[in-house]
């Protein structure tokens, strides 16, 4: 029995422990790596003081805004709700735009499904669900398309579409095209014949099929229109995308999923957490047949779906041995390592345990998780 | 508890070093960004993670840390260090987080509202000490938990808390005695 002494000891002793525990957590590697991919195609070096004045003003508008937003937040909680449900998620999948159902509507166009015209000379500014809003110039044509994504049939769009709630993208049609965006302003014009894309702000990619080209802020893009089909409305599980600028999507080589083509790991990654472990690793074989970062994530995180999804822990070690042979100098080397040890300990596999951890020891001597490793190979031992 | 700075903290640099690093980010020096992503990203994951920011969110939150430090850069002058400005923004960012969870908590007690779903744990995370100490700081205050997180797990220096809460050295003083005196009490219980 222990006396309170020793057991205040323990706690402190505990606490100690867990802190310097909590002190090495960095995160999921995985995941800092995609909000790299997320954020690696801000516009560097740009002058950014215009958005800052704009910035500056807003505190101005918040006093006259206060007591609507009280009332905006009992109605938006929610939908906020809404984007943490995975429930809910898995009914909405990637979401589209629609249109509100409060449009406002320079010019009123009857039901809010209904196509948006303009004349010539003639303007219309569209709100848009998730609160994007669309100003349509003259001569132009708004509607909306089978999966109810902003359409532009004619003329010329500026959109400005807010960052969207994790899991979310805001699509835009145009001719054959479909442009995919997290949040940011680009224009979209539909001539005779061809489609084109300018972005103000933010990263944009535009798909057609299974290709796609990303564009940057200040970047610009056109593409044929005539004698294509219209836009594929299927659901595509591969966003793949290559980094170009004026490029041509007709040119463009297969899909190479790279830096923030990294959706179809989030896509992935969200079929687990929905329970759907087999639609997840689906997606993770798909894109880990690509090439860069992404198939690289993805060749990894095969093997996480794989003994935590679909509870086939052999098969994990084989994927992440795979991933090893692949990329023996990969930046999830350490962390497919130690995963095979985990696993193989777990299976009660002493033997390939330890060699695991003696040729993690020897691999990185330094390594922040050499005590781990230690410690673990210890346990398999059976020695304190 | 250890009072030592962390290894895995990003360690005090020359001004002068980051300053230079900012400069290049502001040129448009993509492999600086880089650096500068690489550098600051473990410790704004763990930082958010240790605030309470659920995993399911933590990517977005990490995320829009650094577009904030991309927009803020223009203003970063070098008086401070560039960690603790990076702390300054995480520590806001997650605060605003805070403040709305407990909003959205609180509405979803109204009786029109469904309930809200708990947050999934992060697979990556298994150490169910971990979990243990999260639930513990969660019974902390805002302040006390930024005040005790800053020091204990991300090795910050008083002044420099002060400097990140916009407080004065004795208030973190202050905060920090009592977190760690409520955090002790709550892992005795728990050992009891």
């Amino acid at each position: 029995m222990k006396s309170p002494t020793q057991r205040i000891d323990d706690t402190e002793r505990w606490l100690s422990e867990t802190t310097e525990a909590a002190r090495r957590r960095i995160g999921d590697e995985v995941a800092r790596r995609r909000v790299w991919a997320r954020i690696e195609g801000l516009p560097l070096g740009k002058d950014l003081s215009s958005r800052r004045a704009r910035t500056l003003a807003l505190p101005a508008l918040t006093g006259a805004l206060v007591a609507v937003g009280v009332v905006a937040i009992l109605w938006m909680v929610p939908a906020t709700r809404a984007t943490h449900s995975p429930v809910l998620a898995k009914r909405v999948p990637s979401a589209t735009a629609q249109p509100g159902p409060d449009a406002a509507r320079v010019v009123s166009q009857g039901s809010s499904a209904a196509p948006v015209r303009t004349g010539r000379g003639e303007k219309a500014r569209v709100a848009l669900a998730g609160g994007a809003g669309v100003e349509l110039d003259a001569d132009s044509v708004l509607s909306w398309d089978s999966e109810r994504r902003p359409w532009v049939e004619r003329g010329q769009a500026r959109f400005e579409v807010p960052h969207q709630a994790p899991g979310s993208r805001f699509s835009v049609s145009a001719g054959p095209y479909v442009i995919t965006v997290v949040g940011t302003k680009f224009h979209v014009g539909v001539g005779d014949d061809r489609v084109s894309v300018e972005v103000e702000e933010g990263v944009v990619e535009v798909w057609r099929g299974a290709r796609s080209v990303r564009l940057v802020a200040g970047d610009s893009w056109a593409g044929a229109l005539r004698g294509l089909a219209p836009p594929v409305v299927e659901h595509r599980p591969s966003l793949a995308s290559a980094s170009s600028r004026r490029t041509s999507l007709a040119d463009s080589p297969a899909p190479v999923e790279n830096g923030p083509a990294s959706m179809e790991l989030t896509e992935a990654r969200s079929a687990l957490r929905e329970g759907r472990p087999e639609d997840s690793l689906a997606m993770l074989s798909h894109c880990a047949k690509g090439g860069g970062p992404a198939a690289e994530n993805a060749a990894y995180e095969m093997g996480r779906v794989l003994r935590d999804g679909l509870h086939r822990p052999r098969a994990a070690v084989a994927a992440w041995g795979a991933y090893r042979t692949r990329f023996p100098n990969g930046l999830l080397r350490a962390e497919a390592d130690l995963s095979i040890l985990e696993t193989l300990a777990k299976l009660g596999d002493k033997a390939a345990a330890l060699t695991e951890a003696e040729a993690f020891l020897a691999r990185y001597p330094n390594g922040e998780r050499r005590d781990e490793v230690a410690r673990l190979a210890a346990r398999v031992r059976g020695t304190p | 508890m250890n009072q030592q700075n962390p290894a895995e903290s990003p360690r005090p640099r020359p001004i002068a070093e980051d300053q230079a690093l900012v400069e290049r980010v502001r040129k448009g020096d993509t492999l600086a960004w880089r650096t500068l992503y690489e550098r600051y990203s473990p410790p704004v994951f763990r930082f958010v993670s240790a605030l309470g920011v659920p995993p399911e969110e933590r990517e977005d939150a990490a995320q829009d840390v650094f577009v904030a430090i991309y927009r803020g850069l223009k203003s970063f002058r070098g008086e401070a260090q560039l960690s603790t400005w990076i702390y300054r923004i995480a520590a806001r960012h997650a605060s605003h987080l805070g403040r709305r969870r407990r909003m959205r908590s609180f509405l979803s007690l109204l009786p029109w509202h469904e309930a809200e779903l708990e947050p999934q744990p992060d697979p990556a995370e298994k150490a169910s000490e971990l979990r243990l100490l999260d639930q513990m700081l969660a019974k902390l205050s805002p302040k006390k938990r930024m005040v005790l997180v800053l020091f204990e797990i991300e090795g910050l220096g008083v002044n420099e808390i002060a400097s990140v809460m916009g407080c004065p050295p004795n208030t973190v003083w202050s905060r920090l005695r009592h977190a760690r005196a409520e955090l002790v009490r709550a892992a005795r219980r728990i050992a009891r």
